[in-house]
């Protein structure tokens, strides 16, 4: 039987039906059209999912849409304004921490949490605050100098 | 990957969410984070038509201190434990087991008590559980009881808890003066692993004469579950602290209490001489803490 | 040294702000109206004859639209490479693998397809299965392919020079074997197609795809439709790394399901049928012996290898080549032999995958390398520069050094590493290794034999002249062609970087084979580059014209046109273009006539200036067979060093850094060219540490997923110091040539070598497990111990 949520997803309130075996992240890109929260496993192990759920970075794969009744929720739509791009957007630009870029909507929520977290993180806690995306093409190095150039 | 249709049930009590267990019996599963439950799930591993979410009753994602004890609510966050200062400060090592369970992502939702439901015999957080001599603490329609983690596990994926059992969370005591504890992991890479072998351990020593007070020793995923070093714990209890004694503990730990099997992530006999090499370093580690 | 205005620089790429924010769509994020959603049955055995398929009661289920078995799907054999079509697109008479495709379902929802998939009743009649090479090769064993007895599916023999000369007046001779396991390319993208089929009859495809073009010709000729009523356009593409580098069976099935249907058709690979369906890296066991002379001069090299194929061929034909071709290189070598053999049995196929057929090899020798040093008392490195290859060499199987930095490479990586402090320095559990390797920068001839142009591409601008429009067929995955081709089109125009806007990717636009080889920059770079000057030169026609100036004394840089000596008077040229700009406020003031001015005035005069560009290589190698495999245009080469720290009583290893630097002719995109060193590096470095695909004994494979199939995670890679040597490649675009998968070949022996410098021990099987480094540590103690 559907549940009548209510979410406030990128400040925008949002109130949906959702069947209780729905994912958070199938109810965001099929249903609500944000695509731009990807899934490459949909068994909680790549972090291409990721999205802020009240606060913390999760794997919306393994959320129940239900579960996040009530929820505050950032997904990468949320990030840049009209001014343009997040300064954690701009660094991945700028130094080429982006290839294929599958990983990289989630790569900059957990970056972005991180940060929002620990204004200046060393290189430990920065490889920490991202091991739970994976990223197949960068090796990582200009995802590093990305955020460590946006620290504080 | 879609989930199995399934009902939602979302109780604000114990009470409720005890009432709803009784009614649905085996056809219901509890969900906490559900990191593992709904993988399974969508792998067809398990099947179930009620899910029962804990995640909005009061108190259960709670810790709670008071002058002897900690109290871990079931629901807590790997996050949750690992941001808490007593835990920070009193038990380094359950802060080190949920530090390196799956990785930021999953911290932040997998739960103490889904890892512990989880019986997973390489569970994270079960080894420093054990040496800290964690109570789990039970709740049932006919009230409430409490059993020792060591005596909680049954096997792989198999606990002590009937059908109608909520675990409610972990009462730990808070460890006395001039001791440690430490944890180790060892699997092949160093983030969202799955553990080979696991272990932690626990001593008190004279802060004088360095004689062993007390000691436990946890091993994981060298059993069944995860399991005690009995044999190895009574070699220690009175010797004098140092690496003599934990290396002849080592020895005694790795042919005596474990028996490791073979799977696709190790051999019987890696693990069994990690269990020596883990042993020997933890203990080494605690000691150090127990004399800082 | 010629001067570039954008090419060489680390401009941002072009395609990464859409990414970054989330706006870049990617196969799955496409909804059509009317969509169906479809779905496979797999063999859930390893080898069986199919008896009968019931799919009566699949069709029954309300929302299902489309039920198809090989009966619809027609029996026509498809591949990689023609000589070996050996795949239909569902199973006709028996299944060979776990995952081999029997039929498929559209229906409104993805869960009634799965749900018609699970209600389809195949009998089967089971067969008995064989899962590695020496089963499969023994008498008696069960048989895969009729055509192809002994279940051997290549073999190859090639030699060159005189090996057992070579090996006879050598002083040193070491023989070595080398196991490696099956890899998973592990993008983090599963592969993923919507299929379309239109009122006037004509089928696109939009899949997740390296190779549009190849992609066209399978689904045209298993369909039987002309090519022109076929087309295939990629998305972005969450990488690929060589393993959707070939029409796979979901693509073909979702075409005939749309055709069926009428309606746009989704379909998706979970992750566990991407493990499914392999078709990575093959599983390689070598046995190499190498012959030195006392001063370190090598002498001869005989190679054997035996490759785990699976149940399909896939590339292995490429791969069995590759992998006895591009070994003897980058050193001189005269005499070299190989004896290769691919071998079919019950599992997934294998196929390509970065560094194609090379990298195990690569492991094996460079190993050898560091053994003969050892023995005769010779720093690495010196042996390897000793035997260095140099510019306008060719290697014993003809494949010639145009350009060769590998020499600067190797000095580079002594540099930057501190090589010479460290190497016999190091304390005890720490260890430093270096490794070599060179590769393709794009295959010398397509997959089939053909005269076809490798590349197309069109260049136009538009009327206004202020954009040029770049139309290629490529296929950006990731990997920064997209940017690269339009840094090339801006150079070769004159252009700012940001007047260039390019579509590729879609085979409307023209051939182009696609991205694997490491074959773009350099060819598409070429067809690209032709195309803009093409383009560059009838904009300096039309001015010639109008202002009465040689051509050749008139060039354009920056979006401005260049006079050799006086700026002839262009002020009429000026007027009219300002008369036709009547309304915009940004009319041009400056001193020198601008390019959008100039082209305004081409398009006046001759409508739209389109160029157009095409490149093919020069014919390439040798005539001996399978010369073809191996040949490139030119080759990309590289040197690495690795520090290490073993863990003595685990055997856990812990990479400290890793120093890297590749010639890549000249960069076009540094920033590009530094991030397909670091992800070849970590690649490299996920395939010597703990990648493995790992089966039960049913065929299945038990880590199906990303947490158990072990790539590298943000904690495990060290940091890299990459150093870019620029050489000038004559058969180049703007002289660059390859850096994707050459920086991958000397990681994993680099990685070795400095284990066996920590620890003492030489490990012949990947992957270096805590526990497979701690048995090797166990061993070396116990022959220590017998040996005192």
């Amino acid at each position: 039987m559907k549940k009548l949520i209510q979410m406030t997803i990128n400040d925008q309130i949002y109130e949906v039906a959702v069947e209780p075996n729905k994912t958070l992240a199938d109810l965001i890109r099929y249903d609500l059209g944000l695509t731009g929260t990807k899934k490459g496993c949909d068994t909680g192990d790549c972090g291409a999912c990721t999205v802020i759920l009240n606060g913390d970075p999760v794997n919306s794969c393994l959320v129940l849409a239900v579960q996040a009744d009530n929820a505050v929720i950032e997904t990468i739509e949320g990030l840049s304004t009209d001014d343009g791009l997040h300064p954690l957007q701009q660094a991945f630009v700028e130094k080429g921490a982006i290839q294929c870029g599958f990983c990289t909507p989630g790569m900059i929520l957990s970056a972005k949490n991180l940060l929002d977290k620990n204004p200046a993180p060393t290189e430990e806690e920065i490889r920490e605050g991202i091991s739970g995306n994976l990223c197949r093409c960068t090796g990582y190095q200009k995802i590093f100098e990305a955020i460590e150039s946006t620290r504080s | 990957m879609l989930l199995p249709t399934f009902e939602f049930h979302e109780p604000e009590s114990i009470e409720k969410a005890l009432v709803l267990k009784k009614q649905f019996n085996s056809g219901a599963r509890f969900l906490a984070g559900g990191t593992d439950l709904l993988v399974y799930l969508k792998k067809k591993i398990v099947s179930t038509d009620h899910v029962i979410s804990l995640q909005r009753i009061d108190g259960l994602s709670e810790i709670r201190e008071n002058e002897t004890d900690l109290t871990i609510g079931a629901c807590t966050t790997m996050a949750a434990i690992s941001r808490h200062p007593a835990v920070q400060k009193k038990f380094c090592a359950l802060k080190s087991g949920a530090d390196n369970m799956g990785t930021h992502l999953i911290r932040n939702r997998a739960t103490i008590g889904g890892n512990v439901c989880n019986a997973s015999p390489a569970g994270d957080t079960l080894p420093a559980l054990l040496v800290y001599d964690a109570v789990a603490l039970i709740e049932n329609p006919d009230g409430k009881r409490e059993i020792p983690l060591k005596d909680f596990f049954k096997g792989p994926g198999r606990t002590d808890l009937k059908n109608d059992d909520i675990l409610t969370g972990f009462r730990l005591s808070f460890p006395p003066d001039h001791s440690g504890a430490h944890y180790i992991q060892l699997g092949k890479r160093k983030s969202a692993e799955i553990n080979v072998v696991n272990a932690a351990s626990f001593l008190t020593c004279d802060p004088g004469t360095r004689k062993i007070r007390s000691v436990r020793i946890a091993l994981g995923s060298v059993a069944p579950t995860p399991v005690r070093a009995p044999k190895a714990e009574a070699a220690l209890m009175g010797n004098t602290a140092g690496d003599e004694a934990f290396n002849a503990a080592a020895e005694i730990a790795r042919f005596e209490d474990c028996s490791p099997i073979d799977d696709f992530r190790g051999s019987a006999a890696y693990r069994r001489a990690m269990v020596g090499v883990l042993t020997k370093r933890t203990l080494a580690a605690a000691f150090d803490q127990a004399r800082a | 040294m010629k001067s570039y205005d954008v090419i060489s620089t680390r401009a941002n790429r072009i395609d990464t702000p859409d990414k970054a924010t989330g706006k870049a769509v990617f196969v799955d994020d496409i909804t059509l109206p009317g969509m169906l959603y479809g779905a496979l049955l797999q063999s859930p055995h390893t080898h069986a004859k199919i008896l009968s398929i019931d799919t009566s009661e699949a069709e029954k289920l309300p929302g299902v639209k489309a039920v198809i078995t090989a009966k619809e799907a027609g029996q026509v054999k498809y591949g990689v490479s023609p000589a070996r079509y050996d795949e239909t697109v569902f199973a006709v008479d028996k299944v060979r693998y776990v995952g081999d495709e029997i039929a498929a379902v559209a229906a409104t929802r993805l869960d009634i397809a799965l749900e018609a998939v699970s209600r389809i009743k195949v009998e089967y009649d089971l067969l008995p299965a064989v899962f590695t090479v020496e089963d499969a090769v023994k008498d008696g064993a069960p048989q895969l392919h009729d055509e192809f007895k002994g279940n051997l599916c290549a073999e190859v023999h090639q030699e060159f020079g005189n090996v057992a000369e070579g090996l006879e007046n050598s002083d040193i001779v070491i023989t070595t074997e080398m196991k490696s396991k099956r890899q998973d390319g592990a993008f983090i993208e599963m592969q993923g197609c919507i299929a379309e089929y239109d009122n006037r009859g004509v089928l696109t495809l939009t899949s997740s795809t390296q190779v549009p073009h190849y992609v066209q010709r399978t689904v045209a000729m298993v369909l039987g439709m002309d090519v022109g009523k076929v087309r295939v356009k990629k998305p972005y593409v969450g990488a690929g790394f060589g393993i959707k580098a070939a029409a796979n069976p979901m693509e073909l099935a979702c075409c005939i399901l749309a055709k069926k249907t009428r309606k746009p058709v989704k379909m998706n690979f979970t992750r566990e049928q991407v493990f499914m369906y392999g078709r990575a890296r093959h599983k390689f066991h070598h046995t190499i012996t190498t012959g030195a002379k006392k001063d370190g001069t090598l002498m001869a090299l005989k190679h054997e290898c035996w490759l785990d194929g699976g149940a399909y061929t896939s590339f292995g034909i490429a791969t069995v080549y590759y992998t006895g071709s591009l070994l003897g290189g980058p050193y001189k070598l005269a005499n070299m032999s190989y004896d290769g053999y691919r071998v079919y049995n019950n599992k997934p196929a294998c196929g390509a995958q970065r560094g194609h057929g090379a990298v195990i090899a690569r492991a094996c020798f460079e190993q050898q390398l560091d053994m003969i040093a050892e023995k005769i008392g010779m720093d690495p490195l010196e042996l390897r520069i000793k035997n260095m290859m140099e510019t306008g060499d060719t290697t014993c199987n003809d494949l010639n050094m145009s350009s060769f930095g590998m020499a600067e490479c190797i000095e580079a990586v002594r540099n930057g590493s501190g090589w010479d402090k460290k190497k016999g320095h190091m304390p005890p559990g720490k260890g430093i290794g270096v490794a070599c390797g060179f590769f393709v920068s794009g295959a010398g001839y397509p997959i089939y034999r053909s005269d076809t142009y490798h590349g197309t591409v069109i260049v136009k601008l538009t009327e206004d002249g202020g954009t040029a429009l770049v139309y290629t067929a490529s296929a950006e995955i990731g990997q920064g062609s997209d940017t690269a081709f339009a840094m090339i089109a801006a150079e070769a125009l004159g252009i700012p970087l940001e007047n260039v806007r390019l579509a590729s990717g879609d085979t409307d636009m023209g051939v182009d084979l696609g991205a694997y080889s490491s074959r773009q920059t350099l060819m598409t770079g070429h067809a690209t580059k032709e195309a803009a000057e093409n383009v560059k030169r009838q904009v300096l026609e039309v001015m010639s014209e109008q202002l009465n100036v040689p051509v050749d004394k008139m060039d354009i840089r920056n979006g401005f046109i260049e006079f050799d000596g006086d700026t002839p008077d262009f002020s009429a040229l000026r007027t009219r273009y300002i008369k036709e700009h009547r309304g915009w406020t940004d009319n041009p003031d400056s001193e020198k006539l601008t390019f959008k001015e100039a082209s305004r005035i081409a398009f006046l005069e001759r409508g739209s200036i389109v160029g157009t560009g095409k490149y093919k290589p020069h014919s390439l190698g040798g005539k001996f067979k399978g010369a073809a495999v191996g040949t490139s245009p030119a080759y990309g080469c590289s040197a690495q060093v690795a520090e290490v720290t073993v863990d003595m009583e685990t055997g856990q290893i812990t990479i400290d850094k890793i120093t890297d630097a590749h010639d890549c002719g000249k960069a076009i995109n540094m920033t590009s060219v530094e991030g397909q060193m670091e992800g070849s590096i970590s690649m490299g470095i996920g395939e010597a540490m703990h990648e493995e695909v790992i089966f039960d004994n049913q065929g299945r494979v038990l880590n199906d997923d990303l947490a158990e199939y072990k790539i590298v995670t943000s904690m495990d890679m060290p940091r890299v110091k990459t150093i870019v040597v620029e050489s000038d490649e004559p058969n180049g675009p703007f002289g660059a040539k390859e850096v994707g998968e050459g920086a991958i070949m000397p990681t994993i022996p680099a990685i070795l070598n400095a284990v066996y410098d920590a620890a003492g021990v030489r490990v012949y099987e990947l992957p270096l497990t805590p526990e497979r480094v701690f048995h090797a540590i166990q061993e070396y103690r116990e022959r220590n111990k017998a040996s005192a």
